[in-house]
């Protein structure tokens, strides 16, 4: 079994909002293993993003509070440490990559400064001259052609692919043990998302970091993650590895949503079903349901989804593959 | 009348790049090149590439949302690119269009009720008070929303029921012909897959003639019964979409359905990946603009531009180098 790099344990996000509260992450398990990539996917509002931001300790407090569990990153507990002293993981231990790379990257400053800046917090023995080496290899690394010129433009200056590949050099400059992507290449043509998965899959192979990538993205996860945690109204509803968990997936929602995407195989020339659906959409974070919070889309629903039963658990069904879900799927 | 709904010959759209102090052109954007394409009544055709290359310019200039700088667009046995602006409001009756974002594409301080009347008063349709609210009550029906949300704002739906109320604004004047831009990329994907299998029981119902523009392949080879792909600004090929995954002739096309990730983590990758960004329109290269990204390349690539070649009747691609059926 390979090493676990992070372990976070029944984590529990809560914002307070002008509505109210809110629970964005409810008791979450994930595990990620050095060198391997656990995919977490989920629709939008279903608490991805903030499982990653929370990890990052990127939660903005207030609003958001880090309410209960507990984030291990190798042997310690990130949720124990000073916040200060989370700027010495950040970005040297732990990384991560944003959806739009325009965004993420400071327009005023030249794409050398920024992956040199990070050299400057996290490897201060380095000299000047070291470090703009080693920004020029890290390019290079990244397959952005001659980097010795590139150092010097700006983000403006290059395209979306390259600039998500600046920020793979940026966070990997310090060689992480864990790289969080969030939707890495969601704001990319496919051709480019395509050239970026594989260097993301090379990196990897190279430095042996592991990966937490957050995706809606089926596809993606298909072909490159080792496990993955499907969310659902910030629970976890399914986890498995991935071939367990297109193959035979248990819960319901999993189902509906590999079902949903087209596939290419479909007969030439017949005329086409209709695509299987998940009928009616998320519910409102404001208003969850009594008990399983599918139970309104779901196809299998009894009694005692309806919160006779409290909230289905995540079961373990077999090695390596849990479900919450009161009926699940043979 | 002719089969074909609408006939597009030879569309172009240049844009002008203005610079100096006296805002001179200095050059052009050939954001569309020479596009021609017919389109069935009761058909839908597909139209995918790349961000930059022209779809939505395409879709837009069909409608003259955009003025093409020349080319043809026949609807209806018509040329509406000769038409004048009491004409083309007419004509607008008969072709719509949904926007990719349904939160851009909504007035946020029109109730439903509003945003569904404005297209049948601007074209004085069901101007009796008892048929309009009835009238209403239908195209509510028929994208499947409750009665209720009449009296409601935007703000009020989720990103699906909000394309559905796009659609809904579209059907409100009976078109004959609609240009889907993009209409569910910016939703979740089991949301989705409702607004597509809804968009195909319209066309099912109304017999309503669709250009579905995507960048999802997938979701475009679902619906459409042809595809049509373009890379910076041209034509590269069109085809039935059965036939354009496994039997594509283009190398971008095959390069472009290899790209996209596969949700079956069983199936071995034989995946081609193309080197290098997409270029500039800008600038783009000589010779076939693919060149500089195609592993089939040869020095006639690099000096002149393929012309339509012609494999069947229903598919027709740009290349000098053609794929050959056995690589496949």
């Amino acid at each position: 079994m390979a090493e676990k790099i992070l372990d976070v344990k029944d984590l529990v996000v809560e914002f307070n909002t002008d509505r109210g509260g809110v629970t964005a992450v409810n008791g979450v398990n994930l595990e990620v293993f050095k060198g391997k990539t656990l995919g977490l996917v989920g629709e939008s509002g279903s608490g991805k993003s903030v499982t990653a931001l929370s990890i990052m300790r990127l939660i903005p407090t207030p609003p958001g509070n880090i309410a209960a569990g507990e984030i291990r990153f190798r042997d310690k507990n990130l949720l124990d440490i000073p916040l200060d002293n989370m700027r010495s993981i950040r970005g040297n231990k732990i990384a991560m990559i944003f959806q739009e790379p325009m965004t993420s990257l400071n327009p005023v400053f030249t794409v050398g400064n920024q992956i040199e800046e990070v050299l400057e917090l996290h490897q201060k023995e380095l000299s000047n001259a070291q470090r703009k080496e080693k920004a020029i290899e890290m390019l290079r690394l990244v397959g952005i052609p001659s980097p010795e010129q590139r150092i010097e433009e700006y983000p403006h200056q290059l395209s979306g692919g390259m600039r998500q590949r600046v920020m793979i050099a940026m966070s990997l400059a310090c060689e992480p043990d864990l790289l969080i992507a969030d939707e890495p290449t969601t704001a990319l043509d496919v051709t480019i998302q395509a050239q970026i998965l594989e260097l993301m899959k090379k990196l990897q192979d190279e430095l042996g970091m592991g990966i937490l990538l957050i995706t809606h993205d089926l596809g993606v996860v298909a072909e490159t993650c080792d496990d993955v945690a499907v969310m659902y109204c910030g629970q976890i509803v399914e986890t498995a590895d991935v071939k367990t968990l297109f193959a035979h997936p248990q819960h319901p929602y999993t189902k509906g949503l590999i079902e949903s995407i087209p596939s290419f195989d479909s007969t030439s020339g017949k005329v086409k079903d209709r695509l299987p659906t998940i009928e009616g959409m998320v519910p409102s974070l404001f208003n969850l349901p009594e008990g399983c919070n599918f139970q309104g889309r779901c196809q299998n629903v009894s009694e005692k989804c309806r919160g006779s039963a409290g909230e289905p658990k995540l079961e373990t069904i077999a090695t390596e593959h849990q479900v919450r879900c009161f009926h699940p799927l043979s | 009348m002719s089969e074909y709904l609408l006939e597009v010959q030879n569309l172009c759209k240049k844009f002008p790049i203005k610079g100096g102090i006296f805002g001179r052109e200095v050059g052009a954007v050939n954001a569309v090149n020479d596009v021609s394409f017919k389109i069935k009544k009761g058909e839908t055709l597909g139209l995918v590439g790349e961000s930059g290359c022209g779809k939505t310019t395409l879709g837009r200039s069909i409608l003259r949302l955009i003025e093409p700088t020349s080319g043809a667009v026949i609807f209806n046995g018509q040329n509406i690119v000769d038409f004048d602006a009491n004409q083309m409001r007419e004509m607008r009756r008969k072709m719509q269009i949904i926007f990719q974002d349904p939160y851009a594409s909504l007035n946020p301080r029109m109730t439903v009720q509003g945003i569904l009347s404005e297209p049948m008063d601007i074209h004085k349709l069901c101007m009796d008070k008892e048929v309009r609210k009835k009238r209403l009550l239908d195209l509510l029906d028929q994208v499947q929303l409750p009665a209720d949300a009449l009296n409601k704002y935007p703000h009020e739906f989720s990103g699906g029921q909000r394309q559905r109320i796009c659609i809904a604004r579209a059907l409100a004047v009976e078109p004959e012909f609609i240009v889907c831009d993009e209409p569910v990329s910016a939703l979740d994907v089991s949301v989705q897959a409702q607004v597509v299998n809804l968009l195909m029981d319209l066309q099912k119902d109304l017999g309503i003639t669709f250009l579905f523009i995507a960048h999802d392949l997938k979701v475009v080879e679902y619906i459409s019964k042809r595809v049509a792909v373009m890379y910076l600004g041209n034509m590269v090929e069109i085809a039935e979409s059965s036939e354009l995954y496994g039997g594509a002739r283009h190398p971008y096309t095959k390069a472009l359905f290899s790209a996209i990730p596969k949700p079956d983590p069983t199936l071995k990758k034989d995946r081609i990946l193309l080197e290098g960004d997409i270029p500039s329109p800008m600038n783009p290269p000589s010779g076939c603009h693919f060149h500089p990204r195609c592993w089939n390349a040869t020095d006639e690539c690099r000096k002149d531009y393929p012309g339509v070649k012609a494999e069947s009747s229903t598919h027709e691609y740009r290349c000098f180098n053609p794929i050959q059926l056995s690589e496949k």
